[in-house]
């Protein structure tokens, strides 16, 4: 009551509720006319921030630094502090998710494990020092876990002083052995890898390990969704159901996940109610003509009401009767009572419970054949309605060349075991199952007949088919949630109808030029690439994968190539041979990509790195210690399209990079026979010496730059040998004197009596361009020109 | 009684191949990519000359040019050569063929060094084709083919050593007088020979001499050994042209026979471009045709499958697509067998000097 009276107060409505608002007036929260005051608005600020305190987690803090301290030896002191005040929330543990997202870590338990971890090994609380931007002081606490209750306990708490002006620290200390340290700055650096907007550093004794931030671009803020019915556990379900404001199951579906609207609610709940309940199996009404005359089993079980009544009740029940073709037995029971209130209206007699079901328990006899007509317990006529209808089913259901004999054996057993399947035939699937199981057995045993897993299959099927969903309404979530085997059914049920993929904005991906960003910056190479996948989906859970490449440089080209695994951002160390990233890796060929792969399969032998991440509400890992990604073929899929889509641009670099050593090699071997060929030919011919520039270039397909001078007339030829146009920038530096532009397309620039012309000119394949200016004959020139490649150019100026 | 337009002195030679060079240098001047056109020599680029009556280069040319690195290798050597052969015709030295390969070796660059014989030889031709002096005026020769000549012929070789005076017959050996490198210094003095022989085998050559073919009919026996060198060709064509003699060619019965015949009369592919100076348009074949191993019931050996593809190409070639040619070549794919000179043995030794040559000429009209 006082939420909603806040809530419409701070909406600007006038709010009246006699004893409550007089309440809020004396807290100070509302003033004599009822409008909420200063001191409501930052409470409920409060209120709100709380809130979201509780939805957060470490995921998006930007990691600043790590450091060690000196003595003791080998003791990490982690500090981790936040940019804003709502960051903290390692005091209180969550409760844990009822919704997904797409984080670095979901329930607060990595924190937890490192507090105690520390607290075991060097016994020394966690110390945490934070303080909130634009706040006097700093508040530090120490806290230790209560391995008892496994709850939080503050030691100290008291307030500081801090030089930082906002930020959270914590210091734990922990003892460890140091000889997995290269595993440690490994982790270091990768971490840095996917996040290139967080600077880290890790001090140690003896080594500085400091990664620069690449960009000051946060991550996105991640979406909370709610989770889809085909992505939770059974131990979630039922905490969401313990957890729920609802009543109702199909308001749970509903409220509790993702794209459950009334419909799917709807068809969750049959299959749920079919799982749960089971059906009734429905069988033909016997026909006017059988002996079975269901009129007449109904007027012996009816006294005392007159014969009038009788007469019309039965005869009413069995006209109604022989309009189903099919009657299950509560179908029978409603009709039974809706015939019932009419007679009684007209006769003015009262059909009690007992008549009621007792009529029902006629005509169902009639309808399955068990009744005791002509007074005799004849036992091989007990089920002949049943047998004759379930022949009928299970002929058609089986194949035509199954001997008629048997498919009787089979019927028979069959509707024996329906008959003695309780007095309303209800059945689950399982059950019928069993049935059907158990009765071929039977008949291949006596009857040495065959019934493989298709003929058996069908058989089920075709009754299942028949049989009918009871109208039972499904038991209240508080029903659900205390009993295990029912939350079961409910998942099953959930898993089996068909519902619309999880929505996939909620994802928030490093994105392709981040990754590069962050690969750049660790790793020092020739060439990086990465991409960034469309948002696809498995089970109920979105995710997106990415991938990186970084070829070349610095990197070890005698080894196999780094494969650095993540899952939301968080680098995954141990089990790389189990996990789908390094199988997927280890199947491209990457001699398809032009890397070094001995025997063309498994990790390329190359100067590269590869990394992958997998970006979900749930990355779907081997084992609880999340080390290895599953092998899920969707996800699979995607980590392949991703590496592959960054390896074409790898495969064009090398080949780019391949083409230019090969002009480079031409152009060198050309260098040294054409000069002997010249002068050979200026020895044999007894002609002068010979400038070759000009031919080289055109044998290189190079643009040529050329200069020419006549007088104080300049002349800039740029000659395109290749087979592309070429756009180049030319900036000629003329020394000396001051040039006059002839046209006016350059741009001229004087810096301390230098002049920087500058031309941008296209030139077509095979043409060529002329540029002229005009200076004084005892200027100096420099041209040099940009937007070509070195090998493809020859400047003769 | 050598014609003039033959014979290129060395200074004319040397300017041929200085002028080549300087077209290269020109290319380079003008900031061209040097090249060079050279017609294509394979089977598809003959065309028959009608005015000569020989198969000559079509218009099918293919390109040397500095724009690879293969090219711009070649032509660095085809510059080495002619600086070569500049400086052995200032000197009036000559060389083989394979000493030019060999000389190489010894040129300071090695990318200008040749990796074989035959990218040298057929340099050599490059150079002969477009520069239009023969290699004999370059004073290149080739290895001694070692073919002779034996006849009622008398000549005068200018030699080295001075003129010497032979007749054919009277002052040679069992062996014949030996064709020299370059035919055209011989001169004609007198013969009184009736028509030329041409023959394949030195083992049929050697039973003809033996036989006394040469003295009974009054032939000039010309040994080809295999495939004539381009000296005997250009002998056997000086022979027919100057003395009006009516040339025969005597080879085995197989298509690479033919093909001996085929250089003699219509000029080979390699040397299409010296086919008015080398081939004998009018020299006529003997056999063994394919006609004759089943008129005279020869030995035989089967057509192996290269022969009969030797066979199917000839079929293609233009110099064999003749009524006459195509005929045999027909009959021989038909029978699918190949017969050698010698098996005419199989009717005694005589046989060949005393029944088929005569029977044979007599059908030609050359007797």
């Amino acid at each position: 009551m006082y939420q909603s009276l806040i809530e419409d107060a701070l909406d600007g409505q006038h709010v009246e509720k006699p004893r409550y608002v007089h309440d809020l007036t004396e807290m100070g929260l509302l003033d004599d006319s009822h409008r909420p005051t200063g001191k409501l608005h930052d409470l409920w600020a409060t209120v709100q921030r709380l809130h979201g305190v509780t939805e957060t987690d470490m995921c998006l803090l930007p990691v600043k630094s790590v450091e060690a301290v000196d003595p003791p030896e080998y003791v990490y002191d982690i500090s981790v502090p936040g940019s804003t005040g709502c960051d903290e929330n390692f005091v209180v543990v969550n409760d844990g998710a009822l919704s997904v997202k797409n984080s670095r870590g979901q329930q607060g338990i990595g924190i937890s494990a490192a507090v105690l971890y520390s607290q075991l090994t060097s016994g020394k609380p966690a110390k945490i020092t934070s303080r909130t931007k634009g706040s006097d002081e700093a508040e530090y606490f120490e806290l230790i876990i209560d391995t008892d209750t496994n709850e939080p306990e503050i030691d100290v708490e008291e307030t500081t002083t801090w030089d930082r002006t906002h930020g959270t620290r914590i210091e734990l200390e922990m003892e460890g052995n140091m000889r997995a340290r290269t595993q440690l700055h490994d982790y270091i650096k990768h971490t840095a890898v996917v996040n290139p907007h967080a600077r880290i550093e890790l001090r140690e004794p003896d080594a500085h390990i400091k990664s620069e931030r690449a960009t000051d671009q946060l991550p996105d803020e991640t979406e909370e969704i709610r989770p889809h019915p085909h992505g939770v556990e059974l131990g979630t379900l039922i905490k969401m159901l313990e957890a729920t404001d609802s009543y109702s199951v199909s308001g749970f579906l509903q409220g509790e996940f993702t794209r459950v609207g009334a419909t799917t609610a709807d068809k969750v709940i049959d299959n749920f109610r079919d799982r749960h309940y089971g059906r009734e199996m429905a069988w033909r009404p016997p026909g006017a003509h059988e002996d079975a005359d269901v009129a007449d089993a109904v007027e012996r079980v009816v006294a005392n009401k007159g014969a009038d009544a009788t007469a019309e009740f039965s005869q009413r029940v069995a006209e109604a009767l022989a309009d189903y073709e099919r009657v299950a037995y509560h179908e029978l029971a409603e009709l039974v009572d809706d015939v019932a209130d009419d007679v009684e209206e007209k006769y003015d007699k009262t059909f009690g419970s007992t008549v009621r079901e007792k009529a029902v328990e006629a005509a169902w006899s009639a309808v399955t054949g068990t009744g005791e007509h002509d007074g005799e317990d004849d036992a091989s006529d007990g089920v002949e309605q049943l047998r004759s209808d379930v022949y009928a089913l299970v002929d058609e259901a089986t194949s035509t060349r199954k001997d008629d004999a048997h498919v009787q054996g089979l019927a028979e057993r069959l509707a024996a075991k329906f008959d003695g399947a309780g007095e309303t035939h209800r059945l689950t699937r399982a059950e019928v199952r069993e049935f059907v199981d158990r009765s071929a057995d039977a008949t291949e045993e006596y009857d040495d007949a065959t019934f493989g897993e298709t003929a058996r299959e069908k058989t089920l099927d075709a009754l299942w088919d028949i049989a009918r969903r009871v109208p039972d309404d499904p038991p209240n979530v508080g029903t659900i949630a205390g009993e295990r085997d029912t939350a079961s059914d409910l998942l099953e049920a959930m898993r089996e109808t068909d519902i619309i993929s999880p929505p996939t904005d909620c994802l928030a991906p490093i994105t392709d030029d981040l990754i590069e960003a962050g690969l750049r910056k660790e790793f020092d190479a020739d060439f990086y690439a990465a991409s960034t996948r469309e948002a696809s989906v498995h089970g109920g859970d979105p995710f997106i994968v990415e991938a990186g490449l970084a070829y070349g440089g610095e990197l070890e080209s005698e080894s196999s190539a780094d494969v650095l695994r993540f899952a939301n951002r968080v680098p995954l160390v141990y089990q790389r041979g189990a996990c789908a990233t390094t199988d997927v890796v280890k199947q491209i060929n990457w001699r398809n990509y032009n890397l070094n792969q001995p025997g063309g399969s498994g990790i390329p032998t190359d100067a590269a790195v590869i990394m992958v991440h997998i970006a979900s509400t749930n990355v779907p890992f081997t084992s609880e210690s999340k080390d290895a990604v599953a092998n899920i073929p969707e996800i699979e899929s995607e980590i392949e399209l991703a590496v592959r889509e960054a390896a074409r641009e790898l495969k064009s670099y090398l080949k780019k990079r391949r083409s230019m050593q090969q002009r480079r090699e031409k152009q060198d071997k050309l260098a040294t026979i054409l000069p002997e060929m010249a002068e050979k030919l200026t020895e044999v011919t007894d002609r002068p010496q010979l400038d070759i520039d000009d031919s080289l270039a055109r044998i290189m397909n190079n643009v040529l730059v050329e200069r020419d001078r006549d007088g104080d007339a300049v002349e800039l030829t740029v000659e395109n040998n290749s087979d592309r146009s070429a756009d180049v920038e030319l900036t000629e530096i003329v020394a000396g004197a001051e040039p006059t532009l002839a046209n006016g397309d350059a741009s001229v620039v004087e810096m301390d009596g230098e002049w920087f012309l500058k031309w941008s000119v296209s030139v077509a394949s095979g043409d060529a361009a002329t540029l002229t200016y005009e200076v004084s004959e005892d200027a100096d020139f420099d041209v040099s020109v940009e937007g070509i490649e070195d090998e493809k150019l020859t400047i003769n100026a | 009684m050598s014609t003039d337009s033959d014979t290129t002195t060395n200074a004319e030679a040397r300017d041929q191949l200085i002028d080549l060079a300087a077209d290269f240098y020109d290319q380079f001047a003008e900031g061209d990519v040097p090249s060079m056109q050279i017609p294509t020599r394979t089977k598809a680029n003959i065309v028959f000359d009608e005015d000569e009556h020989v198969w000559v280069y079509g218009d099918r040319e293919s390109t040397r040019s500095a724009k690879t690195i293969s090219g711009a290798q070649k032509l660095l050597k085809a510059v080495y050569t002619i600086d070569f052969l500049a400086e052995q015709l200032d000197q009036d030295r000559s060389s083989t063929l394979r000493e030019l390969y060999y000389l190489s070796e010894s040129w300071d660059l090695t990318e200008a060094q040749f990796a074989s014989q035959d990218e040298s030889n057929s340099l050599i031709e490059d150079l002969e084709i477009v520069s239009e002096v023969k290699r004999e005026d370059f004073h290149m020769r080739p290895e001694e083919s070692g073919a002779t000549v034996m006849g009622p012929l008398h000549i005068r070789e200018q030699t080295r050593r001075g003129e010497r005076e032979i007749h054919c017959q009277e002052d040679v050996g069992e062996g014949g007088y030996q064709i020299p490198n370059n035919p055209d210094t011989i001169e004609f003095l007198d013969t009184s020979a009736e028509f030329v022989l041409c023959v394949e085998t030195g083992g049929m050559r050697d039973r003809l001499v033996e036989n006394g073919f040469d003295e009974a009919y009054d032939a000039l026996v010309v040994h080809l050994k295999g495939q004539p060198a381009r000296a005997t060709r250009r002998l056997t064509k000086r022979l027919h042209d100057e003395l009006d003699l009516p040339v025969t060619v005597f080879t085995d019965g197989d298509p690479w026979s033919y093909r001996i015949y085929g250089s003699v009369s219509y000029g080979s592919i390699k040397s299409a471009h010296l086919s008015e100076y080398l081939a004998t348009p009018e020299a006529e074949f003997i056999g063994i045709q394919p006609e004759d191993i089943v008129d005279y019931e020869l030995p035989t050996d089967p057509l192996g499958d290269s022969d009969v593809n030797a066979l199917e190409s000839e079929l293609e070639d233009p110099r064999f697509q003749t009524d006459y040619w195509e005929e045999q070549i027909e009959l021989q794919l038909e029978i699918e067998k190949k017969s050698e000179q010698q098996s005419l043995a199989s009717y005694g030794l005589d046989f060949v000097t005393d029944t088929y040559l005569p029977e044979r000429l007599g059908e030609m009209g050359v007797l």
